[in-house]
């Protein structure tokens, strides 16, 4: 065995073996965002009838049941991940300012976007104001831009009925 | 091979009586074998050439004596001589990469110039200097089959990582017991590599001859003998650490440094000798609050009483001070830069914390060979271990000792038989704030015994060991082990079978911290883990320049200690005996040496499967390493490379509760040497891909570090 191939043999394979890149830096919020996005830290026990959990923006507080469904923003949101501690969340938004920025958990059922759709959502939590953190703290979307490090805390064993926050007339 | 028989010289046999038989064992370029056993098989002859290849062996019946050399990496030699009152065997080595020591599982106990019938993997002091490592974990990662995860040992995926509160793998100095009194760890900086000979490591259960913590695996660290004359050895180092790869990443403005020296100094006759070591090192780290401080103090003396009793002692003092990056920092934990984790910085929370650490044994052995049939020996030891974690949230502090004493007797009542018997005792305490003050004492009894059938070889042997805490009921636990050798197809086929044991450490059973926001809570009521390893291996010469070495091994444990959550009135953590498991794999090396003395190449596999899956064990864990040494410069000039792969673990511990980040580990170093006869200059060039990984959760592993040696012997 002459020595050129064992020399071009080793660095072959090394080569394959190593191209991999590790751990990469990764930003809380996708390049070229415009919205918000932070983090989610979950706590507490995920019950059995978890459908999903999004994230979710209002322009201003909902007063009737009727905005708390037809107002969110996105009209549809996605799920976020809830099986590790901690999840990142990037959705998109119109520039504006938004006065509550919440993480919904759903139950297991079919939406119908109507007042009923609350007997399947609870509020996991919210973005609260830096300066009294029992109220929800307003985020303001640039222009062009995002809003970054919109972060707050879902605990499954407490998550409240929309009631709790919104008079409801439900059928 | 040759042997050069230089002949009979008519010298005074050593007080003592009996013929001495004294030579050297050089390669074919005439340049000493440093820890080549010489030896007259089936008796208890024998003895370790020193820095100049020298050994003496006493006391020799008159007549006709059959002498054999071996070292790693050289074909053993044997010739016959007849020796009245003192005679002279000189011996020249042809290299062989293949060859390992002939020794007897991993220790200094008997060598029998045979395979052994469980693995062994061995790290040679050329393998130390030629990697320029600083500690012997460094050296004793690329083995094959092994894997260091923070500093904890894992043979065979045997220990997992349970951040130093255990060890399945024992640590032995010189064959005296170094784990750690109170959290049975083990401290690899305890020693300066520059005076360790060799490295041994047991893959497998040996609990038969040496106790608790030989569940997994034992690693035997044989420091130099200290030669006759003056000697002395500088060895200085520098390096620097690697800048984070992204801009996003970075922690400071400068570049991270590190650097030492170590200084050596002996002198011997052949009936007294003695050498004392220090050393220093400083690293800023690569990473936040990394930085670290070390001094050493060594120390090894020999006195040939008479021509059958040799007394060796033995010591070391060493003093850490040192930063400790708990876990890196997630997102909000720090200045994130807008990054959901930042591996070189830590949460600002836990800035500032710091451990200082001091620890040190002494150890004494006394050798007796009454005759070419029966030796015995005695050996006493104490190690200390005392740290101090400084926190902002609290200050722990241990202070642990572990006094033990032994004796044994070998006899070879035929040349094809040798038998091993000795006795034990460990006491171990421990003073602590997170630990208590308790004790522990461990008595045990055990016997080995080999026979030769025909080119088979066979071993037998069993350990009773007794376990009491805080001086209360006694628990007795019993390891039987058989294994054996036989020439199969050309090579050998070795099998064994044992059973291992660990004791729970004081630290399992009584630790009361926090960690990671957790509540660990004692469990007083721990049990011993046991486990049956089995191994069936073979060894065999193809190709020419290519040597196969494979092995199944299988192991089924019952009672392992693993971190349990515990539902409280909040969520606490407790060590308990919760796991059956079965860890089976199979280990395959390939040597190859396509230019002998030039090029040498080593492929080494082990594939891993635990039930149920284990935190921490990988799959797949790969080593490939070549040297060249160009032909035609007489060997100053190397070139080396490693290469590591281990595949992503699927399991850790504490699941859902820590940052789940891991990836393979794919690490390649680079090394070039310059030698000559006083000088040796070394360049590493670790993780040269500067690869980011981590081993553990949370805990970033080295950067690339290029690190200069150089070192002067005289």
């Amino acid at each position: 065995m002459s020595l050129r191939p064992a020399v071009a043999l080793v660095a072959v394979v090394s080569a394959a073996l190593a191209c991999d890149a590790g751990l990469e830096p990764e930003p809380i919020c996708a390049r070229g965002l415009v919205g918000v996005c932070g983090t989610i830290r979950f706590s507490g026990t995920v019950p059995d009838s978890t459908d999903n959990v999004f994230v979710a923006a209002y322009t201003s507080f909902p007063q009737t049941c009727t905005q708390l469904i037809l107002n969110r923003r996105p009209f549809i949101p996605s799920s976020v991940p809830y099986t590790d501690s901690v999840s990142l969340y990037s959705i998109e938004l119109l520039p504006d300012t938004y006065e509550w920025v919440l993480a919904v958990w759903k139950k297991v059922g079919t939406l119908t976007l109507t007042a009923n759709d609350t007997n399947l959502l609870r509020v996991a939590g919210y973005f609260r104001s830096p300066a009294d953190s029992t109220l929800p703290g307003s985020v303001t979307v640039p222009n062009g831009g995002v809003a970054d490090s919109v972060d707050f805390r879902v605990n499954f064993d407490s998550l409240r009925p929309a009631t709790d926050f919104v008079t409801c007339t439900l059928r | 091979m040759h042997v050069a028989l230089i002949g009979l010289f008519a010298l005074q046999a050593a007080a003592g009586g009996g013929g001495v038989v004294r030579g050297e064992v050089r390669d074919p370029r005439g340049a000493p074998i440093r820890g080549a056993v010489v030896g007259v098989p089936g008796t208890t002859l024998y003895a370790f050439t020193d820095a100049a290849g020298r050994y003496r062996l006493a006391p020799i019946n008159p007549g006709e004596v059959r002498v054999r050399a071996a070292a790693i990496g050289y074909a053993a030699a044997t010739t016959t001589i007849t020796v009245a009152d003192s005679a002279r065997a000189d011996f020249t080595l042809d290299p062989s990469p293949f060859e390992l020591t002939p020794l007897d599982v991993v220790s200094t106990k008997v060598p029998h110039f045979g395979e052994p019938s469980t693995s062994v993997a061995q790290v040679s002091a050329q393998d130390i200097a030629r990697r320029a490592v600083n500690t012997v974990d460094e050296a004793i990662d690329k083995a094959a089959g092994v894997q260091i995860l923070n500093g904890q040992i894992n043979i065979r995926g045997s220990t997992g990582y349970v951040q130093g509160l255990n060890s399945r793998v024992l640590l032995l100095v010189d064959g005296v017991p170094m784990n750690q009194g109170d959290r049975g760890g083990i401290n690899w900086d305890l020693l300066p590599v520059d005076q360790i000979e060799r490295v041994d490591i047991l893959k497998g259960a040996g609990s038969s001859l040496y106790g608790s913590a030989a569940l997994g695996g034992v690693v035997n660290l044989t420091t130099r003998d200290v030669p006759t004359g003056f000697h002395t050895r500088l060895r200085v180092t520098g390096g620097v650490f690697a800048d984070p790869p992204h801009p996003e990443w970075s922690f400071r403005n400068t570049t991270g440094t590190a650097g030492g020296a170590d200084l050596s100094a002996s002198y011997g006759t052949e009936t007294a000798a003695g050498r004392v070591a220090f050393g220093a090192r400083h690293s800023d780290g690569y990473r936040q609050q990394d930085a670290r401080d070390h001094w050493q103090l060594a120390g090894k003396g020999r006195w040939q009483a008479t021509a059958r009793t040799r007394v060796d002692v033995s010591g070391a003092w060493a003093v850490d001070r040192y930063q400790v990056p708990l876990a890196w920092c997630s997102r909000s934990e720090c200045d994130d830069r807008g990054q959901i984790f930042q591996p070189f910085k830590v949460d600002t929370t836990e800035l500032g914390a710091r451990t200082d650490s001091r620890k040190g044994y002494v150890s004494a052995q006394l050798r007796t060979v009454a005759s070419d049939k029966f030796a015995w020996q005695a050996r006493g030891s104490w190690l200390r271990t005392n740290f101090s974690d400084y926190r902002r949230s609290a200050t722990e502090a241990s202070v642990a000792n572990r006094v033990g004493i032994e004796a044994r007797a070998e006899a070879h009542p035929d040349p094809a038989r040798t038998v091993l018997v000795g006795g034990e005792a460990t006491f171990s305490d421990v003073t602590s704030d997170i630990f208590g003050t308790h004790s522990q004492s461990e008595f045990a009894a055990y016997g080995e015994s080999e026979q030769r059938i025909g080119p088979a070889r066979l071993t037998a042997g069993a350990r009773l060991d007794y376990l009491a805490v805080d001086a209360g009921s006694l628990t007795a636990v019993v390891s039987p082990r058989v294994g054996g050798t036989v020439p199969l197809a050309g090579g050998t086929l070795r099998a064994s079978v044992g059973r291992g044991f660990r004791a729970p450490t004081m630290a399992e059973r009584f630790v009361h911290t926090f960690a990671a926001g957790f509540e660990i809570i004692p469990n007083p009521t721990l049990r011993p883990e046991t486990g049956w390893s089995m191994e069936l291996g073979h060894t065999t010469p193809v190709l020419g320049p290519v040597r196969i070495d494979a092995a199944l091994f299988w192991t089924e444990a019952r009672d392992l200690i693993e971190p349990t959550l515990v539902v409280d009135t909040t969520p606490k953590i407790q060590l308990q005996n919760v796991t059956r498991a079965r860890i089976a794999g199979l280990d395959a090396t390939l040597l190859a040496a396509p230019i002998p003395d030039h090029l040498t190449a080593t492929l080494a596999y082990t594939y891993l499967t635990t039930q149920p899956v284990l935190a921490f064990r990988p799959t797949h864990l790969l080593t490939a390493s070549a040297d060249y040494a160009p032909a035609g410069t007489g060997g100053a000039w190397g070139l080396g490379a490693d290469f590591r792969f281990a595949s992503r673990p699927e399991r850790i511990e504490l699941e859902g509760f820590v940052d789940p980040r891991r990836v393979p580990v794919r690490v390649l170093d680079l090394r070039a040497s310059w030698t000559s006869r006083q000088f040796d200059v070394r360049l590493l060039m670790a993780n040269a891909l500067n690869y980011i990984y981590n081993l553990v959760p949370e805990t970033l592993a080295p950067v690339r570090t290029i690190t200069v040696t150089a070192s002067w012997s005289y």
